[in-house]
């Protein structure tokens, strides 16, 4: 416990470095898309720069909340639990407006469930939402006694409090795990681990898609994505997750693993959203972060790689 | 005293619970930054309209923007009168008055001509959610006496969710505020003139729609 409230970061190398690269990809993707802007200007290249520019922000953001006191952590953790929420049911066409009272409950559950992670209570951790939550919903919903279309908002309010608050409070426990002995750099480690090896293969998907995108791979859903993006960011994301294996407690081949269940949950929960928004007919699901669209664009693939990664390390180390 | 009372509440309280904790987002919110008397037209569905117009305008002209409500409603009890007096800041119209009283046109143009500017609701009254009520003719009747006076539409969507009419329990889900840059009328009919800002209002709501669709 004594490790929670002290702020240790500073003397954790692992941690310190991994943000010194992470500076350093920004401050190597400003410059050149700079340059590229002087060269090409175009609205191709400001749609770059315009990105980069909220990489910086989101990235500080998520620095500062990784290595500031714990509390703060999983405060801004439930923060985007909340406001990914919030995204999802207002858009959700699913949810009739006699719903309004029952989503409070939703809402709810997030303090709940970042409170259990905070104390480290892993089995409630692990049952409230999937467990819990999946029978309260439905019977408030019958107490309320709107019974049209009743089973359409029992399946999908328990759905969205599962893609939204239990899957990114995975996030928030990796800073509850009990500390290993020899492996320093600890539940903050593997939190930056899987967050940063997640965007990295949205950018390598991305990237190389762009370069050598030829074949549609799930052309209904996301006319953008590639076979060519896929595999390149698979790939690439495997090489990182072995490079940057200092961070976890992982054996080279456990790291190839690692990378390759976040490559691949990254990928499910990016078409999970895309098919949301072609559902409603939208392009973006908010338009918060620019050049990037709203929250739930941003977090969808940690939505899937985050508890994926989150419960491999678990049964291998934590267990 | 009031004004201090003002800024406390809408920019210190409002506008961080309302853009932090409800999700209510302002587009283009650099249209509302004018100084003159303006008369801010909007749709509206929800207590929170009103609040929100206000926590999103400049410090300065807070205190000079007055919502105009009805007597009826917002002066028919102590509390509804100390809140609309002094949090507020609202214009009350009497809806049924008495012989010798003046005109609502003429007590909204006496506010205009003293520099104040206006916060109208031509619907009438809170509808349901998302659907543009016929609007009535006061809006038109300001302006064909006063057309040197400039109007901003604004149409806000989501509102009606999170706090509708008779509900009392907030929920919050994503709102946005359309605002729309300031215009003059150009006719001189006062069905035209409302018919006009209508569109204006119209137009709006169709800038919230295509920024989210292909």
């Amino acid at each position: 416990m004594n490790y929670f409230l002290s702020n240790r970061f500073a003397e954790n190398k692992e941690v310190l470095s991994i943000i010194l690269v992470i500076l350093g990809i920004l401050i190597f993707a400003t410059v050149l898309f700079f340059v590229l802007g002087k060269i090409f200007p175009g609205d191709k290249v400001r749609e770059l720069q315009q990105r980069t520019k909220s990489w910086w922000i989101m990235a500080l953001i998520f620095i500062l909340a990784t290595v500031l006191h714990p509390s703060i952590s999983f405060v801004a953790f439930g923060f985007l639990s909340f406001a990914a929420l919030r995204e999802l049911a207002s858009i959700s066409k699913n949810v009739r407006p006699e719903d309004r009272r029952v989503i409070i409950w939703c809402y709810l559950a997030i303090p709940v469930q970042y409170f259990l992670a905070y104390m480290g209570y892993f089995n409630l951790f692990m049952i409230f939402i999937p467990v819990i939550m999946f029978i309260w919903i439905p019977f408030v919903l019958v107490v309320r006694g709107f019974t049209v279309e009743i089973g359409k908002s029992m399946s999908v309010l328990p759905v969205q409090l599962m893609f939204t608050v239990f899957s990114i409070s995975h996030l928030a426990y990796f800073l509850s795990l009990p500390e290993l002995t020899g492996f320093h750099a600890g539940g903050r480690g593997l939190l930056l681990y899987v967050v940063f090896l997640t965007e990295m293969n949205d950018v390598f998907q991305f990237t190389w898609g762009k370069l050598l995108g030829r074949h549609k791979i799930i052309e209904k859903i996301s006319p953008n994505k590639t076979w060519e993006g896929f595999i390149g960011g698979f790939i690439t994301t495997i090489v990182v997750a072995y490079f940057i294996r200092f961070l976890t407690p992982f054996t080279a081949i456990e790291s190839l693993f690692a990378g390759a269940i976040i490559a691949f949950g990254g990928f499910i929960g990016d078409v999970i959203v895309s098919a949301i928004k072609r559902d409603i007919g939208l392009k973006d699901t908010g338009n918060l972060i620019p050049g990037h669209g709203g929250i739930l664009d941003r977090i969808d693939s940690l939505a899937i790689a985050a508890p994926s990664f989150f419960y491999f390390v678990y049964n291998l180390y934590y267990a | 005293m009031k004004w201090l009372l003002m800024v406390f509440y809408y920019k210190l309280l409002m506008r961080p619970f309302l853009s932090i904790l409800v999700g209510v987002k302002l587009v283009n919110s650099e249209n509302l930054r004018q100084s003159g008397p303006v008369i801010i037209v909007s749709n509206h569905n929800s207590h929170l309209d009103t609040m929100s117009l206000m926590a999103a305008l400049p410090i300065k002209q807070l205190i000079r923007t007055h919502p105009v409500a009805a007597d009826d409603y917002f002066g028919n009890s102590p509390f509804k009168r100390f809140l609309s007096r002094w949090v507020i800041n609202a214009l009350l119209i009497k809806r049924n008055r008495a012989d010798g009283d003046p005109s609502p046109t003429d007590i909204m143009i006496n506010s205009l001509d003293k520099g104040h500017s206006l916060i109208l609701f031509p619907e009438g009254s809170r509808g349901e959610p998302e659907k543009l009520q016929a609007f009535q003719k006061g809006v038109g009747a300001i302006l064909k006496r006063r057309p040197n006076i400039p109007y901003i539409p604004i149409f806000m969507r989501g509102m009606g969710r999170v706090l509708p009419k008779g509900e009392k329990l907030l929920v919050p889900f994503d709102s946005f505020v359309s605002i729309g840059p300031k215009s003059f009328t150009n006719q001189s009919e006062v069905t035209l003139i409302v018919k006009e800002v209508e569109e204006a209002v119209r137009k709006q709501s169709d800038v919230l729609l295509h920024l989210f669709k292909h």
